[in-house]
Order: structure tokens, then sequence, then C-alpha cells
């Protein structure tokens, strides 16, 4: 299988080389041929991956253990799930995985521009396909999972089968860690395809609105997998890792977010384009950085640059990485003044308070909140080269800078969509925003009678309550109209209102998606601990709850050993609910690891680690958190992905507009043929 | 020139009572005061906080080198953590703010274990620079906006002149392989 995997790699890269050429010949020759061929080679390269793929996995699932990466990184006793995971657990078999997810995107590109996006189609293929030679260079020649496992002795190496494996890195052993990569790969890789778009779109000077209508949807799917995938890794963090949070601004977690917040400014600055024809370098430039950011990220994981928690794949691939940022940089910065006569704005600003204005405020804050996580993250390594001194940049520095933002964000949220186009007058600002501005003030003050005293909890409370308003009352101005003139009953209205424009409302689902994560990360301000050492009838108090250790058991899995503790909880004196933390020892891999226990309510979760056993008198050391309102993380997480999927969905109006230029299309179609 | 009137100032443009206009946003006003006030208040009362070994714990890093917060430090029998958590309780129990613990540990185990650097030296980057990037990142939606007000509504679409003579070139072939030249 390892040769079937090695055969597969070098086709792939046959096949990624020759399309990038042809792709490129094809477009500057203008020769539909050629340009075939190159699409032919981008599916042939899907091919190809593919195979490399299934021969991996294979050998995973089959515990061929004289391949090195699957002695690595799997065992026998492993869950079949997480031996399918295995795929992505280390350098070499995750950088397979990338260059797969590329191909499938590629691949999906070509099938769906087949008969449309021709003048684009050449280039678009020759950049995807750029990205797919650097992967494919990569996992061949410098990270190769088909390597075959060899002893070295004094009589030299050999081939060498081992008995079993080392076993996935038990951190890893947690059910969302089987989606959370995948989410997030798709995420990074996805980014490819508006930036593949974009570049083509310069190189042909074809530089209207086509190239954005076509990568919208392209830029809103991984744009919603790579916040899935933040979500999920929060909630990896938050069950595994046993410190009661989901975010600790780790430069991992930071280099997910980056490009997702330039992606944000992205999805929304290119409202003013399809509207107005304004903001073209912008949106370009937009583009460069998310994709940039996102290739960044993986090198920022990968290269071992900065000390990360995350950090499950490090290895010397770094300086790889920075060659082909700089090739980016270098190739789509260029090309982009190269162009900028052709990037000229067709409208001017007629007023100061508009939503135009809104979306460059909002952009603003975005990327100055792009900068400031760059910024901290990538601190320590400067103040290294420059002064050659140790500095840690953390929680505290993020907090601070990236909160304020957050909260102007979050008042931006609320206000821009009640912005209109052009000019808002001081009429329509005063009837939108009173109502919600003063129910914020009432939660405002109702919260600090009930004794919210923290400025970052208090203020986002306060500006929750107000986005909130303004948004269901967008809603509910829709709907009334609708009841009044189309005689519809009220949910009826609210779902015509949805589907005839669900781009608009699928956003105000967005939105609110965000508001109950502000709403989630606010609790973190009134978090509380406890800790100590308990055995069987001992008792540890935590605000209303109060735990008794009802004593410890061990047991024995195939794939790992365990103690657990029993532990029966009362709130308020009533009975509660029993929790039974754990703490695990991985056989293949002989590491520990906790099992947390969570019981999860909308008001507050209830979290217990068994952090350890105590070495002198046998007792186990319990760690409880009182984590309020995470629920409200989860559940914004979800109503977010709803509001994508919901502004995905091509509307009425959208539809009804397809149908006439298909038929336009048909009939000049018709007219050339006669 | 605005003309005076008993009901307000009436622009002589629009016509719009501008008096009557300010009067009306009073309420909006009072609103966004009280706010201001609220927030003042709850802000007051976060920074009257006595510093907590949890809070203290969070500004810290663990020097066992598992690269976490000393609240978050994964190892189940940390000496190091041991140590430093029995240091903060006692500066805590002597009565100390929060600066000046902060301060006591980074003489005691160097400037690498805070979880952000103190903001003094080259370290001053890290802190005043993402402000700097917000001012700048302003001033350039400023410019953006005020180009944009003056800037004419329509351009003028490209003249032949200014199209790249070989897109003409090709233009012109493509016109006369297809019969349309």
């Amino acid at each position: 299988m390892n040769q079937v995997g090695s055969v597969g790699l070098i086709a792939s890269l046959a096949f990624a080389a020759y399309a990038l050429v042809a792709g490129a010949v094809g477009g500057k020759l203008r020769s539909p041929r050629i340009t075939r061929s190159a699409e032919r080679a981008a599916l042939g390269f899907f091919l190809m991956v593919t195979l490399a793929v299934v021969a991996l996995e294979y050998m995973i699932l089959t515990n061929d253990f004289h391949n090195a990466y699957v002695a690595e990184h799997s065992n026998r006793d492993l869950l079949t799930y997480y031996k399918v995971a295995a795929l992505w657990a280390g350098q070499e078999g995750s950088l397979l995985f990338w260059t797969w997810l590329l191909s499938i995107y590629s691949a999906l590109v070509v099938w769906q521009n087949r008969r449309k996006n021709r003048q684009l189609m050449p280039y678009v293929v020759s950049v995807l396909m750029g990205a797919g030679t650097f992967f494919s260079l990569l996992v061949f020649f410098v990270a190769n999972p088909f390597q075959e496992l060899s002893l070295v002795t004094s009589a030299g190496s050999q081939a060498f089968t081992a008995p079993d494996g080392n076993g996935l890195n038990p951190l890893l052993q947690y059910h969302p860690m089987v989606i959370h990569p995948p989410m997030l790969y798709l995420g990074y890789v996805g980014m490819v395809v508006p930036f593949a778009f974009a570049m083509a779109a310069l190189i042909t000077r074809q530089l209207g609105d086509n190239w954005i209508r076509t990568t919208r949807r392209w830029t809103m799917v991984p744009w919603m997998l790579l916040g899935c995938g933040i979500l999920l890794g929060g909630n990896w963090a938050y069950a595994v890792l046993g410190w009661g949070g989901y975010w600790g601004w780790d430069p991992v977690e930071n280099a997910s977010l980056l490009p997702w917040l330039s992606g944000t400014a992205f999805l929304h600055s290119v409202m003013i384009q399809e509207k107005r024809g304004m903001l073209k370098v912008w949106n370009v430039a937009l583009v460069i950085l998310t994709f940039f950011l996102s290739i960044f990220g993986t090198f920022l994981t990968r290269s071992g640059i900065v000390s990360s928690v995350h950090a499950f794949a490090q290895s010397n691939i770094g300086p790889f990485f920075a060659v082909f940022l700089a090739i980016i940089l270098f190739f789509s910065v260029s090309l982009l003044f190269l162009r900028l006569d052709h990037l000229k704005s067709e409208n001017k600003l007629d007023s100061m308070v508009s939503r135009e204005s809104g979306f460059l405020f909002n952009n603003w804050i975005l990327l100055a909140l792009v900068f400031a996580v760059f910024w901290g993250t990538l601190f320590p390594v400067i103040s290294k080269a420059v002064e050659n001194a140790t500095v840690t940049v953390g929680a505290p520095f993020f907090n601070k800078v990236a909160i304020p933002m957050g909260l102007l964000l979050l008042l931006l949220t609320g206000a821009g969509p009640l912005l209109a186009w052009r000019k808002t007058s001081f009429q329509s600002l005063r009837r939108n925003f009173t109502l919600p501005l003063i129910l914020a003030l009432l939660a405002g003050v109702a919260m600090f009678a009930e004794g919210v005293r923290n400025l970052y909890a208090w203020m986002t409370l306060f500006l929750s309550v107000f986005v909130l308003v303004c948004i269901v009352g967008e809603f509910w101005k829709g709907a009334r109209t609708r009841m009044r003139t189309a005689k519809e009953n009220f949910a009826l209205a609210i779902y015509n209102l949805t589907m005839r424009n669900t781009r608009r409302y699928g956003g105000y689902v967005v939105h609110i998606g965000i508001v109950l994560l502000f709403i989630g990360f606010a609790g973190q301000a009134f978090k509380t601990d406890a800790k100590g050492l308990m055995q069987e009838g001992d008792l540890l108090k935590v605000r209303n709850y109060l735990l008794r250790c009802d004593g410890l058991t061990t047991g024995d899995t195939p794939n790992y050993e365990y103690t657990r503790a029993l532990i029966t909880v009362t709130k308020n004196g009533e009975a509660f609910t029993s929790m039974h933390p754990e703490k695990r020892f991985y056989k293949a891999s002989q590491q520990p690891t906790s099992y947390v226990a969570i019981h999860p309510t909308l008001s507050e979760d209830l979290y217990v680690v068994l952090a350890g056993l105590d070495p002198d008198n046998g007792k186990a050391i319990i760690q409880v958190f009182v984590n309020p309102l995470v629920m409200w993380v989860w559940i914004g997480g979800v109503v977010t992905l709803l509001g994508t999927l919901l502004a995905m969905v091509p509307s009425r109006v959208e539809r009804e507009m397809a149908g006439m230029r298909q038929a336009q299309e048909l009939a000049v179609q018709a007219g050339d043929a006669y | 020139m605005p003309t005076k009137e008993k009901s307000g100032v009436r622009c002589p443009k629009s016509g719009v009572n501008i008096i009557r206009r300010s009067r009306g946003n009073l309420g909006l006003r009072t609103i966004l005061l009280a706010a201001f006030l609220l927030a003042a208040s709850v802000a007051r009362g976060d920074s009257a906080r006595k510093p907590t070994l949890e809070a203290i714990g969070n500004e810290v890093q663990c020097t066992c080198g598992c690269v976490a917060p000393l609240s978050q430090c994964p190892m189940v029998e940390c000496a190091e953590k041991a140590e430093m958590r029995a240091f903060i309780k006692k500066e805590i129990a002597d009565g100390k703010d929060e600066t000046a613990i902060l301060q006591d540990i980074s003489i005691r185990y160097g400037v690498q274990a805070l979880t952000a650097p103190p903001a003094e030296g080259f370290n001053l980057a890290v802190w005043i620079l993402p402000g700097i990037g917000l001012l700048a990142g302003l001033g350039i939606v400023v410019v953006i906006v005020c180009r944009w007000r003056r800037k004419p509504a329509i351009v003028p679409a490209p003249t032949s002149a200014s199209l790249d003579p070989k897109v003409l070139t090709a233009v012109e072939e493509e016109m006369k392989s297809t019969g349309m030249g």
C-alpha cells in the first residue's frame, strides 16, 4: 500500500503541475482545448490524491504497522472512528488531508463552472493547481506519509513491522475532534477558491460583479466551516483540557480566528460592491488577505515559531511555507497594483450616515482586530529577534485589546442593518434606535440592580439587548407590512419575508447568533471555582452546589485504564445530579489525560475535573467550576450556522432573476443558431 | 442665514426647524447620558476589586513549561504551580494590590512569567501598536469617505487611448476572425 500511496502522490504532483501550466497557457492563448485539458488534469489531481488518502486510511484501519505514520499515530485497540481521524493527527497525514480537501474544492469548482465563467476558468484552475503543486511537493518530498518503518541496527537499517502502534494522542481522543480538524481545514483550504477567482479576474481584467457573485457562496461556505471548526475547537478545549474555559488566546487559536475575521470583513464589504460598485480594490485586498492568513495559520501551527498547547504536528516545514507565503503576497499584490485603473469606484458616497459607511466602520474594526491579534501573536517572535528577550503575550493582552473592539462590533451588528443605503435621515435614526436604546437601558439598570459590576460583562449584555431588539424589530416591521398588504398571518409573513430575501434575513439570524455568542462570552466574568482533596464522604461547596464524593472506582478498557470519581451533587439542598469525572491513562501512548464531567444548563455549567490523586494520602484532587452562560456559546454557534445556511439559499428574487438571465441566454443562443 | 423664530431656528434651505429637532433629540440624549453614567458606575465598581488568586493566576504563566496560565496549568502534581500559588497567596495576604504583585512576580520569575509583558521599553510596542492601528484605520476610513464624497458620481468609460494596445489588437483580430471586423 505504501507504493500505491506514493504512486498516487507523484501522479497528483504531475497532474497539478500540468494543470498549473496548461491553465495559464490556455488562458493566454484563449484555447478552449488546452483549458479543458487543464480542467481534466485538475480532476485527475483529485483522483490521484484520493487514491493516496484511501491507501493511507486502508493502512490505518488494517493496523499496517510497517508504515511509519500508522505506527506513530494509531494502535490496534483504537476505536474505528478515531482510526479514521488518525489521518489528520500527525504532520504528514494532515498535509495529505489538506491536499485532498484542496483537490475536492478544485474538482467542485471545475464541475460547477464547466459551462460558465469560461474566460476566468483557465486562470482559476491555474491558481488552484499552483496551491495543489505546492502541497503535493510538500507531501511527496518533505512530509511523506508513505515511509516504511525501519529498524536501525549496527548492521544498517532494515524494514520493520511494529507489533502495535504508539496510538493517537490522548488529547485528540474526544468525539468532536473527529470533525473539528476537517471543519477547520475545510475553512482554511476553501479560502483558496475566492482567491483563485479574484486572481483570475485581475489577470483577465474582468473586474465587474461577476467574480464577486460567483465567489460569494464559495466564501460563505469556508467562512461557515471555519467558524464551526473554531467553535468545535473551543468545545474540545472546554471538555478535554480541564481548565474550565474554551478560549485561551493561544497562538493556534488566534491563527484560526484571523482568516475568519478578515473573511467576515469581506462578506460585508462585498455588498457595497454589489449594490454600489464601490470598494473594488478593498474587496480584492480582503480576499488576498484572507487567503494569506489561512496559509499563515497553517505556517504558524506547523513551524513551531510560537509556543502553543495545540501544537500537535510541528516540524521543519516552516521555511517552505514562508516561501509560499512570500510568493502569494508578491504575485497577488503586484497584480492588484497593475490593475488599479480597472478597480475604480462607480459611485460616490452620499452621506456619512448610511449603510455604506456602516460597512466601512465594520471593516475598520474587523481589520483593526485582525492587526491586533496578528501583532500580539507574533510579538514574542519579534521580541526574541529584536531584543533577544522571551516574553509571553497571552489572554490579558488580548482581552484588553480585543474586548473593546468586540463591543464596538457588537454595536455595529445591531446599528448597521438599520442604516439605509445612500443616506439615513435623522428621523429614521430616531425612529429605529429609540426603542432598542430604551429597552437596552432598562435591561442595563436591571442588571446593575442584580449586582452586575463587571464593566465588559455589563456592556456586553446591554449591547446584546440593544442588538436583539434592533433585529427583532426588523423582522417585526417586515412581517407587519406583509400582514397588512398580503393579508398573511404572522408565521406565514415571517416565512415569506425571509424566503424573499434569504441573504438579508439569513444575515440577521447570523447576527442573532453572534449576539448569543457574546452573551456566552460575558458569562466568563462570573466564573467561580473551588478545589479540594476528596475521599468517600467528603464534601466540597461551590456557590449553591454541594458535592459529595461517593468513592473512587478504577477500570480498564482495551485502550486505557481509568480512575473515576463518583460525585453526587445537591443544589440549594435538593438532589441535583451525579457526575463521574475520570483520569485516564492511555496504554499505547503511556500518557494521562482528564475526562471532564460537565452538567450543562442554559444558565450555567457545573464542571468537575478529577485532576489526579494526591500522592501522600491517595485522595482525589477535585476541581469544580461554575461557568455561567457557556451553553449560549454553543447555541450561538448553531444559530450562526443556521443563519449562514439560510443566507446561502437562493432567495425568490434571486431565482426569478436567474430564470430571467437563463431565458435571455437561451434567446441569444437561439438567435445565434438562427 | 437661518432666521430665528419663536419656535426655534429654521433652515432656509430645507425649512426644517433645527431647534425643534434638537428638542426631539433630548430623549435620546438623556438615554445615552444615563447609559454612560451607569457604565461609569459599573466601571468604578470593577476597578475597585481586590486581587484574587484566580485573577492573578490568569495574568501569570506557569513556569513548568506547559505554556498555560497558572490558573489553567493542566499538570497534576506541578511543583512550580504549587510554589507560584503559595507566593501569590502570601502577596495577597500582605495586602498588596494587583500591580505590585505582578511586579514582584516578574522580579522573582522573570518577565516571561507574566502572560502579558509590562508596558515599558520595547514591550511598549505590543500595547500601543494596536491602538495606533485602530486610529490609523480610522484615518484611512475618514480619508476614503471624504474622497468618495468629492468624486463624481460616474467614472467615465475608458477611452480607446487608455486601452492596452495588445488588448485592442486581440479584439480587432477576434472581430475579423468572426466576420464582425
